[in-house]
């Protein structure tokens, strides 16, 4: 549904894509990971044509974005964080205005729209007095009319209550299954990136470092927090074990690894233990893995 | 069909805005100040010029003179504003709201964005003058009644003119009217290029004021005075000449369609920086 070919992108000499490219299945909800300033809304600029890639390709469907923007375009719908509406406005008058740009107006269309995005009480008043949650709302609104065939959130759920973020990932959730929808999901905020997609992808400077399926990142050997001195007997205890370190003091072992049996043999070996708490290896520790940026 | 649509959608943001609104009010408020001045003070002083071309005093203090001198007073110096604050903001204000990614994340061009947003303020360039023309000359009616005719008088451009017909006379000051308009797109225009480059919506009026400021403080030079026609502002005081008794519509084609150039000229820049932009948060 969305291929995205080797983008380069440089921003006052400075790259800030080098090299791009991943691809989202029809019906697939797709995460965009990345430290602020990585380039994943340049990503999302560069695949809804508002910012010229310096080299690379963007297709939609079958349709090349820099060669035939518009037609790609309208199988598209999109969020930004902190949507901008014009304020002194209605909602209804935002939705108007904007779904016009894309053709024709359907009025019914756009009032079950609102009505499924739980606005029909406030659509008619002005924008400037819409909370957060409200504004989040409209914009989904503005992004399902008229009929998009792929969503592209860009940190949609920032600043959002739980309870609204919540309510904003059931109804991506819904989408996908009722409508088959495809999602691109930018975000940083991990847990709602590991509740939502199917695949995931790290960007760092510019650069792709890691994709996989989100249930590839799960890690169910166990996992400890160990903290024990002397440092040398540790080592020496993990590694009997065939332990691995994470980060920091966590540590990973083998599966059937027995926890018991580890803290047993620091202790037989005249270490102090300070601590033992099991952990589990989450998106977060991968997310953390590829995008320090004191990596290579 | 669908442009039109999406023009009502411009239009509508335009004037959805109250800040759109200071513009009318503040040039009623400045109408009457201007008409009560002519009332009782500048009618007296121009009465002595009309006996002294022995041209009938009734037919200077009519509303219509009084019209054609608040419009003169009013729209280039306030009206130039105006056009400068609305057009500059056209496109930088919404650049800068972040409306703009909105709309251009939506399937259309960005010089079809362009194109309505250069409609919508030429619209309201020549609403804005026609209506403080006809809010001009139905505050005079009321002032003064409907009685007599048209008394031109601008020892700048050189004309002298008298209308005792009334329909004539308003058929004459209609037409300036829309001239007038026509050529304070030229404003708006500036406003609007300013608008498309990378900078603040305020920068972008500043800078078309600075522009058109300049030209007129230039024009007005005297050793600069055999070379006016290299001017945008004396181009665009040409609107007059169709209140001269015989109208020189060579010239006034001629000046007309290098201001049209102009405007054209700045469209086609402005266009050429905003399609070379990226927009991003």
């Amino acid at each position: 549904m969305l291929k995205v070919q080797n983008l380069t992108k440089k921003f006052a000499g400075k790259d800030a894509l080098k090299g791009v490219s991943f691809e989202v299945d029809r019906g697939e909800i797709y995460g965009l990971l990345g430290h602020n300033g990585a380039g994943k809304s340049t990503t999302l600029g560069i695949i809804l044509s508002m910012v010229a890639a310096g080299s690379g390709e963007v297709f939609i469907g079958d349709i090349s974005v820099r060669e035939n923007p518009q037609k790609a375009l309208r199988k598209v719908g999109s969020i930004f964080e902190a949507p901008a509406f014009y304020d002194y406005m209605s909602g209804w008058d935002n939705l108007k205005v904007l779904v016009g740009l894309s053709g024709r107006f359907d009025r019914a269309a756009a009032m079950e729209v609102v009505e499924r995005v739980d606005l029909s009480d406030r659509i008619h008043s002005k924008v400037g007095a819409y909370s957060h949650g409200m504004r989040q709302r409209l914009a989904l609104a503005q992004a399902l009319l008229p009929e998009p065939e792929i969503l592209l959130l860009d940190e949609p759920t920032d600043g959002l209550d739980p309870e609204g973020i919540k309510w904003f990932r059931d109804f991506i959730l819904g989408l996908r299954k009722e409508r088959g929808m495809t999602v691109l999901f930018n975000s940083h905020l991990l847990s709602e990136v590991e509740q939502m997609c199917d695949r995931v992808a790290i960007i760092r400077a510019g650069e792709l470092v890691y994709e996989g399926a989100v249930d590839e990142l799960r890690d169910d050997r166990p996992g400890l927090r160990l903290q024990a001195k002397p440092l040398r007997i540790l080592g020496e205890v993990v590694s009997s074990f065939g332990g691995e370190k994470m980060n920091g003091d966590r540590w990973v072992f083998p599966e059937g690894t027995e926890i018991s049996d580890v803290v047993r043999s620091l202790i037989e070996r005249g270490a102090e233990v300070n601590e033992v708490t099991p952990v589990r290896r989450s998106l977060e520790d991968v997310y953390l893995e590829h995008s320090s940026l004191s990596k290579p | 069909m669908m442009f039109l649509r999406q023009l009502r959608g411009e239009l509508k943001k335009l004037f959805a805005r109250k800040r759109t609104y200071i513009g009318y009010v503040v040039f009623l408020i400045f109408e009457a100040l201007l008409l009560s001045l002519w009332i009782y003070v500048g009618r007296e002083q121009f009465e002595d010029l009309a006996k002294r071309n022995f041209i009938p005093v009734e037919l200077l203090s009519s509303s219509l003179t009084a019209t054609y001198w608040i419009m003169g007073f009013s729209m280039f110096l306030l009206g130039s504003i105006y056009f400068a604050l609305v057009a500059g903001d056209i496109v930088a204000k919404e650049t800068e709201d972040g409306n703009m990614r909105m709309v251009l994340s939506r399937p259309v061009s960005r010089l079809r964005i362009l194109v309505l947003k250069y409609c919508a303020v030429i619209i309201y360039t020549v609403t804005f003058v026609i209506f403080v023309g006809l809010t001009g000359y139905g505050m005079a009616l009321f002032a003064m009644g409907s009685e007599g005719g048209l008394f031109v008088w601008n020892p700048e451009m050189y004309i002298l003119a008298v209308y005792p017909d009334r329909d004539e006379a308003f058929q004459r000051l209609f037409t300036g009217a829309c001239f007038m308009g026509l050529s304070m797109c030229v404003v708006t225009s500036l406003g609007f290029f300013f608008s498309c480059l990378k900078i603040k919506p305020a920068a972008a009026s500043v800078m078309a004021l600075s522009v058109f400021f300049i030209d007129f403080v230039l024009q007005n030079i005297p050793f600069l005075a055999n070379h006016k026609d290299v001017f945008i502002t004396f181009r665009m005081a040409n609107w007059i000449y169709v209140l001269q008794e015989n109208i020189p519509w060579e010239r006034i084609v001629e000046s007309y369609s290098i201001l049209m150039g102009l405007c054209v000229s700045l469209f086609i820049l402005g266009w050429m920086v905003f399609q070379s932009r990226d927009f991003k948060t």
